[in-house]
């Protein structure tokens, strides 16, 4: 008997410990079936996959309570502890994660370029592979809307915005002076190599509340991590030469590289326009170290040195024959360091310290300027992220500048100087009402020891879904600059200067096209104005316009190409202007037309680049008025290739101004008339009619498909 | 009688337990080789999710990452779209982190790490070639120093040398030579582990077909 029992005691557990059914729905927030998503009991192996209706139904031995999990991509996990047996029919709703695959992301004023961002309409790639940019990061981002060409100087010139009102960041800590120097109206370059950048954030207007102290833009470049892999790299120019070396440890990397350029040679070659006696020298060292500490910690260390030299015969304005000697030496180093890291799930902390110094002595006959600024930026963010919905940035800072200006003349030397401490603190929140609705606003407030002003900056964006494909995008700021230098070294405690932005934007995208249109106004207060015995804050000014910007690497086969166009309409009423006047870097349209296809057949990439834009006024002394005449329009094509020989070289050529036009910028005039009472002038041309570029790069590794295409 | 109910409960015992591996033997057994010839994207999602499932409830095996990593490459070979393409990838190299929690230093698992890159690349060529080549060939390489004798990290490396070579307009890129190596690895690849990856011989076979003209 006994035996049986015990039989039928089990067979009795058996039916307890019987198979149940799990069945019910998956929907998405939408009402819509999840298709696909997985469906279990934790930890078991009991579990379905949503049908077509997002019906899931399984059966289980298990018994009690359990966890029921729902997962699927791009969505939150689902959690529920159930009660096996209840035989209940389940409806799930799966919450969508927030990302940047399927959200909406605020674009007005905001070109951004990167490796990682899956949607994003530039590539890093595409800062180097630009032709006409040379390589140069500005350059490359002059062919985007918003900027104007000012091919004089090589800088960032935005929506009616001068050069010095875009403001560069390197991992969120500023950088002064730069620009490479160069010889007087000749472009000059970035310092800062585009190759050891994974993101540029480019913005025409409405950054963040972070940044500080740029009227017009700012330019945040975000350094690569850890590099993956040890390399060497060896450049032969046409204009110097370099050697780079990349070692990398198993959580931490270290880069160097070594650039000398000389132009001497090539301006044996090449007829330029300047009489040179000592064509531009430099010596460039550059090293960044990174290092990965504990679970989530980042340590990256970046510094940038060189040592530029350049002498030239400048000739008299009206007089050829008569010369003088020009001449200019640069020192110059940045260092920064910065970490970050994530104290625990929703909070994290990035500190930053910057270190700019940067030594300019020009020559001009007997007469010159001497210039020694030193500029410290101490900078911590603190990040709260409780959710993929919402996040909450707030930082403190402190911008201490040193700047000491001598003017040697034969007989005497004028000193200036100005020392300044900019404390400022920002706050600033974004948050996902849902994927089609994202907000974000901040604040900024800073005090400026020169003028012993506080100053409050608030910004607002905010983007929302416009069709399947689209975006409407709208931002709003208030941005303060302190006084440009020459102006403190005369009369320090100025006000700082003040603009406003207003912008919308609408954006479509799919696949790799994208269409971009953005209107803005922007309006300046408190420009300095006045004479160097009397400098107010009493300039005021406006730009209004509209950009529009296609880009398309679909419709033709290996041809990936971008078209630009620009209005601006800018008047102000600064510096020395008699009046309500379009300042000479402004020009009413610009347009660039990008073109970059790989070409199988030869393993090269080729490229073209066309700039057009319409006059600058500029005032001809010898007429009444104020900037009354105007330059001729501004061409240019240029082209490039990249040719890929092997794994491991590529020998990259470009010519800027193919066609040979004669561009004029502007004019220079002398500074008193001649017998006849004519102002004797001359035109700011290039110093030549063309740029020939080529160079040999090559690229030692052990993985051998490494090369420096991503450099060019 | 106490025997008997000691050697009844002794064996329904042993029987749960063989019950236990039983049940992971088999649900691997079905669908290893159904992964490999699932031809849509419904049938392979059931899939992975099943091999998800065994990874997490048996918490101390790396295959069943393997395998739903395997998955989500050949479901996003079935798709078009740019971005559903990068999210599979990013399931993949998903179930290979986990699959490293259980066995941090495993070969098969560097090597599919390669393999995403791979794919990663196919994506967008133009713009993502440089970047991602450098990475698959640096996983490959790293995977074939954890087992020099692993023959699908040595076959994924002869193809990416391969493909790297067509890229730069001919030659085997060594790749031929690779194969070969490969093909030799093959004949000694059997592993006592029953559910170790196995897949690529016939792959290598055609691969060096190529080589022969």
């Amino acid at each position: 008997m006994k035996p049986l029992l015990f039989i039928n005691l089990f067979l009795l557990a058996f039916t307890i410990n019987g198979q149940n059914t799990i069945k019910g729905n998956v929907r998405d927030p939408g009402g819509e079936a999840v298709i696909g998503a997985n469906v279990y009991l934790l930890d078991t192996y009991d579990g379905a996959t949503t049908d077509i209706e997002g019906n899931f139904n399984f059966e289980t031995f298990e018994t009690g309570s359990q966890t029921l999990i729902v997962s699927f991509i791009g969505f939150h996990e689902y959690q529920k502890e159930l009660t096996i047996g209840r035989d209940e029919e389940l409806q799930i709703s799966l919450k969508e994660k927030i990302d940047e695959l399927n959200a909406v992301v605020i674009s007005a004023g905001s070109f951004n370029a990167s490796d990682e961002a899956k949607k994003v309409i530039m590539k890093s790639v595409d800062v180097v592979t630009t032709a006409g940019a040379t390589a140069d990061i500005a350059g490359a981002l002059n062919t985007l809307p918003g900027t104007q060409t000012v091919g004089e100087t090589g800088r960032l010139f935005v929506r009616g915005g001068d050069g010095y009102e875009t403001k560069t960041f390197i991992d969120g800590m500023v950088v002064h002076n730069e620009y490479s120097p160069s010889a007087p109206n000749t472009p000059s370059r970035s310092r800062f190599s585009p190759f050891i950048f994974k993101g540029t954030s480019f913005s025409t207007g409405g950054y963040s509340a972070e940044y500080g102290q740029a009227l017009s833009s700012a330019l945040i470049l975000d350094s690569k991590d850890v590099a993956a892999i040890t390399r060497s790299d060896i450049s032969l120019m046409s204009v110097g030469a370099d050697v780079a070396h990349t070692h990398v440890w198993d959580r931490s990397s270290f880069s160097g590289k070594v650039s000398y350029s000389n132009l001497t040679p090539y301006f044996e070659l090449m007829k330029q326009r300047l009489k040179w006696d000592k064509a531009p020298e430099e010596w460039m060292g550059n090293f960044a170290y990174r290092k990965e500490a504990g679970n989530s910690g980042l340590l990256k260390l970046y510094g940038n040195f060189s040592t530029a030299t350049l002498d030239l015969f400048q000739e008299e304005i009206g007089d050829p024959t008569l010369t003088y000697p020009v001449g200019i030496d640069n020192d110059y180093s940045y260092l920064n360091a910065v970490y970050r890291d994530a104290i625990n799930a929703k909070w994290a902390v990035k500190l930053g310290i910057a270190d700019t110094r940067s030594f300019q002595k020009s020559m001009e006959g007997d007469n010159g300027i001497e210039n020694e600024l030193t500029g410290n930026h101490v900078k911590a963010v603190l990040l709260y992220t409780p959710s993929d919905r919402i996040n909450l940035q707030a930082g403190g800072e402190v911008l201490r500048t040193e700047n000491v200006q001598k003017y040697l003349a034969d007989t005497s030397t004028l000193r200036q100087s100005y020392s300044r401490n900019i404390m400022s603190s920002h706050i600033e929140t974004e948050g996902y009402i849902s994927k089609d609705l994202v907000i974000r606003a901040g604040g900024r407030f800073e005090f400026n020891s020169l003028n012993k002003a506080t100053n409050v900056s608030p910004r607002l964006s905010l983007a929302i879904r416009a069709g399947e494909h689209g975006q409407v995008s709208f931002a709003h700021g208030r941005f303060y600059q302190s006084a440009p230098d020459q102006y403190l070294f005369l009369e320090p405690n100025l006000d700082q200067e003040r603009s406003t932005h207003w912008i919308t934007n609408y954006q479509w995208s799919t696949g790799r096209r994208t269409f971009r249109a953005e209107a803005y106004r922007k309006t300046y207060d408190h420009l300095v104005k006045g004479t160097s015995t009397d400098l107010r804050n009493t300039g005021d000014g406006y730009a209004t316009g509209f950009d529009l910007w296609w880009r398309d690497g679909d419709t033709f086969d290996g041809l990936d190409y971008w078209i630009s166009y620009s209005f601006l309409d800018t008047e102000r009423d600064y510096r020395d202007y008699p009046g309500r006047y379009t300042p000479g870097f402004a020009s009413k349209h610009n347009l660039s037309v990008v073109f970059k296809k790989w070409i199988e057949r030869i393993t090269s990439q080729v490229g073209a680049t066309y700039t057009f834009s319409t006059p600058r006024a500029y005032t001809d002394l010898n007429m009444e008025g104020f900037q009354q005449a105007r330059t001729p329009s501004f061409h240019d094509l240029s082209v490039n290739i990249s040719y890929l020989m092997n794994s491991q070289v590529i020998v990259h050529a470009l010519v800027n101004n193919v066609l040979g036009v004669n561009n004029v910028f502007g004019y220079e005039y002398a500074g008193q008339p001649d017998g006849d009472g004519i102002y004797a002038r001359r035109a700011i041309t290039p110093a030549a009619k063309r740029f020939f570029f080529i160079g040999v790069f090559i690229t030692l590794s052990k993985v051998k498909s490494i090369n420096q295409l991503p450099n060019l | 009688m106490k025997n008997l109910i000691f050697t009844l409960i002794g064996c329904l015992m042993s029987g749960g337990l063989l019950a236990g591996n039983g049940q992971y033997e088999a649900a691997m057994g079905k669908n290893i080789p159904a992964m490999f010839a699932a031809s849509s994207t419904e049938e392979l999602t059931k899939i992975v999710n099943q091999f998800e499932r065994i990874g997490d409830a048996e918490g101390d095996k790396w295959e069943p990452y393997y395998y739903a990593s395997f998955g989500y490459i050949r479901l996003m070979q079935f798709t078009e779209d740019a971005a559903t393409k990068d999210q599979y990838l990013d399931k993949a190299m998903n179930m290979i982190e986990k699959g490293e929690q259980v066995n941090p230093n495993e070969s098969e698992l560097e090597s599919l790490r390669g393999y995403v890159h791979m794919m990663r690349l196919t994506v967008d060529p133009a713009t993502r070639g440089q970047q991602y080549s450098g990475l698959a060939f640096n996983s490959f390489n790293k995977a074939v120093s954890l087992n020099p004798d692993n023959p699908r990290a040595v076959f994924l490396l002869g193809q990416m040398q391969l493909g790297t070579a067509q890229f730069f307009g001919g030659g085997d890129g060594g790749s031929c030579e690779t194969f070969r190596k490969a093909s030799t690895l093959f004949e000694n690849d059997n592993d006592e582990n029953p559910f170790a990856p196995s897949w690529g011989k016939s792959a290598v076979e055609e691969a060096l077909k190529g080589c022969e003209n």
